[in-house]
Formats: structure tokens, sequence, C-alpha cells
């Protein structure tokens, strides 16, 4: 190869500027010296600018909502409120006696507050059964009527959805219905029923990902099984997580979890064990499989049964030619460890 | 999420939380948007790569190794996808031209300006066109991502030396056809000074 065609093959490099800087100065010599070179560097350099009058063309947005949407975390969709004529007014209506009874009760506050209903503000609907119910639901749609209502709206609330419904034009009456979003602090105990169900609900919630679903597993883990003493129903929880959870690291996470679970013994075994059992049989991902070994390996170490089919899945996989290597070793790992419990 | 590097969202998302699609997508959509455009010239098919790339980003997020850059795996698979598109007997077929369209013109170009724009603008789309497939991404990975020699070698599965080789030839089909005789003032784009 000549010196030439040794530079020419360089010059593209020379034009990225990722040339060493002796390579650059030799060449640069080189080009200088050589018309043939110095004019193929020149044409080089002049389709190298020319290139760049390509523009960048931007993304359809459409491609971005149908991925998100793919991968289960559709883009929030804002959903336009159309006012329908005939409630314009009476929403104006309602808005202006909402405020005007705000006034009254402001200036009015240390008599015993009482709001004048009038026709326009009253919210439609049956009877309130309870304002402060015993037990608070965090699910739960309420109807509620203006009588019973503040008339002062604190916090400014974010309401969404809004519908008018004028159900009947001759009644005096509508009903005004929206989504309000609401942050709540739920305290208690572990063991507690409802954070037991609330933590279950967390970490099965696939409709929306969030980080702290993730979290929820890694907290149960951490604390639950310190205690020794989760609730069946955390269990039954990470189960259905590991039979059902798309994604393999969050099914990675729920065998852990139920390993760390394993030795309570409130914990529904039979169920974990069904669950281990169909993880081991069929998850496409080594890495569950491993824990799922793991898992039942510690529940025959801990004393718990094993019924004949989770033992014949645990040989199947001990001398299954084209299983991954270290779920073969757990698994005869476990039949040994098995074998000294229960010698045959 | 913002603030967050990418083997940080990446770290997110392998353990299984896909709240930081969005802010991927966000940061390499218009790339990899782009590098599928200029590859199969079909603005369809460009729009199903930049898609399905990052579905198999969030769905094999574990192949990602943290040391890695997260821009070099994606235009890996992008590279894949595209090469598998083209390999198929009907895609070729399916060619168009419609990606010629492209943002207009800013307002304050006269109009000779913009048609000439347009012209090269063509031009150069049929130049690459006119690579082999090979030239074409190792080029685009060059001149359009600035990506090195070796993070190109990666992506395409060869060795640093071809990529040069590939680069080289590229470069020399694409000056015959854009710029053809500097010296003799006989240009295919009058866009020269």
């Amino acid at each position: 190869m000549s010196e030439c065609t040794a530079m020419r093959e360089s010059m593209p490099m020379l034009l990225t500027e990722s040339l060493g800087s002796a390579q650059r100065e030799a060449a640069h010599l080189h080009i200088e010296s050589c018309a043939a070179c110095s004019d193929e560097w020149s044409g080089l350099r002049e389709t190298w600018r020319l290139l760049d009058e390509l523009p960048r063309v931007e993304v359809p947005s459409r491609v971005k909502d149908r991925f998100l949407a793919e991968i289960g975390t559709p883009s929030p969709v804002v959903v336009p409120f159309k006012r329908r004529p005939a409630a314009k007014w009476l929403a104006q209506a309602a808005a202006v006696a909402i405020i005007a009874g705000g006034s009254y009760f402001v200036g009015h506050r240390n008599t015993t507050p009482t709001v004048i209903p009038t026709r326009t503000a009253v919210l439609r609907g049956p009877e309130v059964t309870s304002i402060q119910p015993a037990a608070y639901s965090i699910a739960e749609t309420r109807t509620l009527n203006s009588k019973t209502l503040s008339p002062n709206i604190e916090g400014r609330p974010n309401i969404d959805n809004v519908q008018f419904v004028d159900a009947d034009a001759s009644d005096g009456q509508i009903s005004l219905g929206f989504d309000i979003t609401q942050h709540v602090t739920v305290t208690g105990a572990p063991s507690d029923k409802s954070m037991v169900r609330l933590l279950s609900y967390v970490m099965q919630n696939e409709d929306r990902v969030s980080p702290s679903r993730s979290r929820a597993i890694d907290w149960v883990r951490d604390n639950y099984a310190k205690s020794g003493n989760a609730d069946p129903e955390i269990a039954q929880a990470l189960a259905k997580v590991l039979r059902s959870e798309q994604h393999e690291g969050v099914r990675i996470k729920a065998a852990d979890t139920l390993n760390t679970l394993a030795p309570s013994g409130r914990v529904s075994s039979e169920l974990t064990r069904d669950a281990l059992i169909d993880a081991l049989k069929s998850d496409p991902n080594p890495a569950v499989r491993l824990k799922a070994v793991e898992a039942l390996a510690r529940m025959a170490s801990t004393g718990q049964e094993l019924d004949s089919e989770a033992i014949d899945m645990l040989r199947q996989k001990a001398s299954q030619d084209d299983e991954n290597l270290y779920v073969r070793v757990k698994a005869a790992e476990a039949l040994s460890t098995l074998s000294k419990i229960r010698p045959q | 999420m913002r603030h967050l590097s990418d083997q940080e969202l990446m770290r997110i998302v392998q353990a299984g939380d896909f709240s930081p699609a969005s802010e991927i997508y966000d940061r390499y959509s218009g790339r990899i948007y782009n590098f599928a455009l200029r590859f199969l010239k079909n603005a369809e098919a460009a729009e199903d790569a930049t898609q399905e790339v990052f579905v198999k980003m969030m769905k094999h997020a574990n192949q990602f190794q943290g040391d890695a850059k997260l821009s070099t795996w994606l235009f890996s698979i992008t590279a894949n996808w595209c090469r598998d598109y083209l390999r198929k007997a009907d895609n070729k077929a399916k060619e168009t031209e419609d990606v010629l369209v492209t943002l207009p013109a800013p307002s304050d170009q006269s109009p000779d300006r913009t048609l000439e724009q347009r012209e090269n603008e063509a031009l150069i789309k049929r130049a690459l066109q006119a690579l082999t497939p090979e030239q074409r991404e190792a080029i685009l990975l060059s001149r359009y991502q600035g990506l090195s020699y070796a993070e190109i070698a990666q992506i395409s599965g060869c060795s640093e030396g071809a990529v040069k080789t590939r680069v080289f030839r590229a470069m020399e089909t694409l000056k015959k056809a854009l710029v053809v005789d500097l010296r003799g003032g006989d240009r295919c784009l009058n866009a020269l000074p």
C-alpha cells in the first residue's frame, strides 16, 4: 500500500478528528506536500460538509404513544371537557353561589355556620348515609348532598374528569361529578390487615408500573422476613406476582422474597410451594428458576412439607441436561438436604 | 428523572420499574428514528423500528451491562432491526421517496435557497441509498451520530479495520455522487461556495 493510499483511507478519521496528534500532524504534512491527496482531502471535506444538509426529522408523537402503550405505561390522556350549553349557565351560577356562600361563611365564622342552600348549588343525589364512616375507604365513590358540604374549597385539590348532569331540567337541580386526587397516608403495624392488604395491592398492581411497586417488594422482604410472621396474604400476593408478572426483574424479587418468608409458620406454604414449582418448571429466566429452587430448598430445610410433585420437579431439574448449570446444582443440593431430613 | 444518568435510569428499569421509559425515549428517540429513516428510506418502517427498539430495550433491560453506553446498545438493536428489515425481500420494494418530506424551511430563507436545499436533500438521500447497507450503516453512525470506529465496530459486529474501510469507501462513493469535480466547477450540488 502506497503512502497516498494509506493516507486517503485515514482521511475520514481526520475528518472526525479521531486520529492521534502525531498521525494528524503527519497527515496534514503529507496533504500539503501532495497535490493528489490535497485534492482528495478537499473533496472529502466538501462531501462531509454537504452531508450536513440532510435535516433532522422530528419523530411523530404517535410513536411514543404506541411504545408506552405496549409496555403498559400509557401517556396521560387529557380528556377535553365539553360543556353542554344548557349546563354552562348553571355551572357559572353554582360557582357564584359557592363563592357567595364561602364569603358569608368567612364573615360569620364566630356564629354557627349556616349555609343557605340555593337551588343552583344543590348537588343531586341520594341522601348521604354517613359523612364520616367508621372505616375510611380509599376506593369509594361518594355521592354527597350539597347541604352537607362545606362551601369552602380549601387546599386547591386537583379536580379532573368533571361531569355536569342535569337529569331533569324542570327540577332545578344539577349534579356535578369529578375525580379528586388525594394523598393518603395510612399508618399501622405490619400485621394490621389493612396494611397487609395495601401492600399486597401495591405489589400486584400491574396497571401502573411505579417505583413504589418494586420498593414494596423490597420492603416486604426486609421487614416481614425479620418478624417471621408474615400474613398469608402477603405470600399469596408474591406468588401471584411470581406467576403472572411479565418483567423478569420483578419475578426474581418475588421469588427471592418468598424465600425469605418461607420459614413463617403462618405463611400459606401450599400456595407458595405451588408458585415456586411453577416458576421452576416453566419460567423462561434461569435466575427466577434459581431463586425458586433456593426457596424450595429452604422450605424443605425448615421442615415444611414438600409434596411428591415438588420433589419430582427437583429431581427432574437436577438431571436435566439443557437446564442452567446453577439451577441443576441447586436442585441437587435441595434433594441432598431433603434426603438428610427425610431419609428414604 | 432528568437529573439521572442513563445507567441510573437503566438500573431502575432492571429492577422492574418502567417509569423511566418516557425519559429514556425522549433522550434517544430522535437519534434512533433519524438513523432508521436514513438507513431504510421509509418513514413507516422507521417508526416501527423506533417503537420496537425501545420496547425491546425495556423487555430485555437485564441484558444491558451497566458499564456500557446506552447509545451503543440502542444503536446495536436498531441496526439489527434495520438489517433484518432489509433482508426481507418484500421490504425492499417498499422503499419510498416519502421521506423526502422534511421540515419546512425557515421563513427568512429565499425561495431559491429553499429549492436548492430541497434538491440537495434529495441528492444526499439518493447518494446514501447508493451505498451498500454496511457502508451506509457505518457512515450514518459516524457522520450523523458521531460514534467512534470502536463503537461502530461493536454495533456492526465487525472489526475497527472493517469500519475504517467501509467509511472510506462510502465517502469515496458519496464524493463522486455529490461533488463531481471541484476543480472543474461541474458540481452536483450548487451549495458549494
